[in-house]
């Protein structure tokens, strides 16, 4: 597959735009997954016996916060496969 | 039992070091060594293929563009007039996208029918190990369902339970070593057609609760609530996220499987990946959907 020299240039931003993307959204996702887990070993450390509740809304409290890291990892993909 | 598994276990074993060897002689993507039958014979086969990661992932996730750009015929793993008629339905350029697509989600609604068709003839009074299985995972998620809705609106259950045990299928049949079997969810339309559903379910119930009009003056009232259109927005991007999340986690997680699986020359890592990114995400998934669902509804419900 031959490109012009324009069609190039608008190719390789678009792999530099998705490298940034997901770098820069892996950021807060990280953040604040990292942040719920630790609070969650100060609940389990302090009341041993709720831990299964704590350990479920742990997890479904990360999944939701994950999904601006997903977000990004969409657009991403798009820049990547569509241009 | 556990004596006579071990010989099979050993002769598993045994073609695993084999296979790892050969993987670590074979040099690169583009070759590499294969045990296996030809033509009625053992061999060891070094095979040097044209293929490289680029065109493994446009095979995996863009199926039209790869047999366009290669021009093969492609492999339809069932009814040759059934792929004749999406041809023509939806033209050549999505034909094969769809028609994968769709096979896998008629398998997973019959797989569903199925297990229901079975679990229903054979219920006893003592239970039996598969039974047993299903009402755990009823119970428990109608426990939630009273939790979050309160007891008269038990009769939510069965739509949470299908929804979690469908997406929780469509999930896990991505693991299935076989050519053609894809996550259904890996494709957007499935996830967003999930979403429109779950949330027209909603607005459904809180016309149900408190009238249409009850329902409307919560959105469109300018004087107690000067940004309502914001609100309206909110609704639509209620479905986004919900789907998105599923999609790209879905996605996301068959990219780095592909992707890091080749770089291994697939090498026991595969294994790894494919427990944390089918099992335990497509689980978690599975659940903050059902969870999102629940929580959208419940909402309504109790303001």
């Amino acid at each position: 597959m031959e490109l012009t020299l324009a069609q190039g240039i608008v190719k390789a931003a678009a792999l530099l735009g998705a490298g940034m993307c997901m770098g820069m959204g892996a950021l807060g996702p990280g953040v604040g997954e990292g942040f719920v887990a630790g609070k969650a070993c100060e609940g389990i450390a302090r009341s041993p016996e709720n831990a299964s509740l704590i350990t479920r809304t742990m997890l479904v409290g990360q999944a939701v916060s994950e999904s601006t890291g997903i977000y990004s990892l969409v657009i991403a993909l798009l820049l990547i496969f569509s241009t | 039992m556990a004596q006579k598994k071990n010989p099979i276990l050993m002769i598993i074993l045994i073609f695993f070091l084999i296979e790892i060897s050969l993987v670590f002689f074979s040099k690169g993507f583009n070759k590499e060594m294969q045990l296996g039958f030809d033509k009625g014979k053992f061999v060891f086969r070094n095979i040097e293929s044209e293929y490289n990661l680029q065109h493994k992932i446009t095979e995996e996730f863009q199926i039209d563009e790869y047999y366009k750009q290669s021009g093969e015929e492609p492999s339809i793993y069932g009814s040759n007039h059934l792929y004749n008629f999406f041809k023509k339905v939806f033209g050549q350029n999505s034909a094969m996208g769809t028609f994968q697509l769709l096979r896998m989600l008629l398998l997973v609604d019959i797989l569903l029918l199925f297990l229901a068709i079975l679990i229903k003839k054979r219920l006893l009074e003592r239970p039996s190990q598969p039974q047993i299985l299903f009402e755990v995972t009823y119970s428990a998620l109608e426990q939630f369902v009273i939790e979050t809705l309160g007891k008269e609106k038990v009769n939510y259950t069965p739509y949470i339970v299908t929804l979690f045990i469908f997406i929780w299928i469509s999930n896990m049949i991505g693991m299935v070593p076989i050519p053609g079997f894809i996550e259904p969810t890996r494709n957007l339309n499935v996830p967003l057609g999930l979403g429109v559903f779950a949330v027209a379910i909603v607005h459904i119930t809180a016309i149900k609760v408190k009238g249409f009009w009850g329902h409307l003056k919560n959105y469109v009232n300018p004087v107690k609530n000067p940004l309502f259109l914001l609100d309206i927005i909110g609704e639509f991007s209620k479905v986004v996220s919900i789907s998105f999340r599923l999609f790209g986690n879905i996605l996301g997680g068959a990219i780095i499987i592909l992707v890091v699986s080749s770089l291994v020359s697939y090498v026991v890592f595969p294994v790894g990946l494919t427990l944390f990114f089918g099992v335990f995400v497509g689980t978690i998934q599975a659940f903050v959907f059902t969870m999102l669902a629940l929580t959208y509804i419940g909402v309504e419900i109790t303001e």
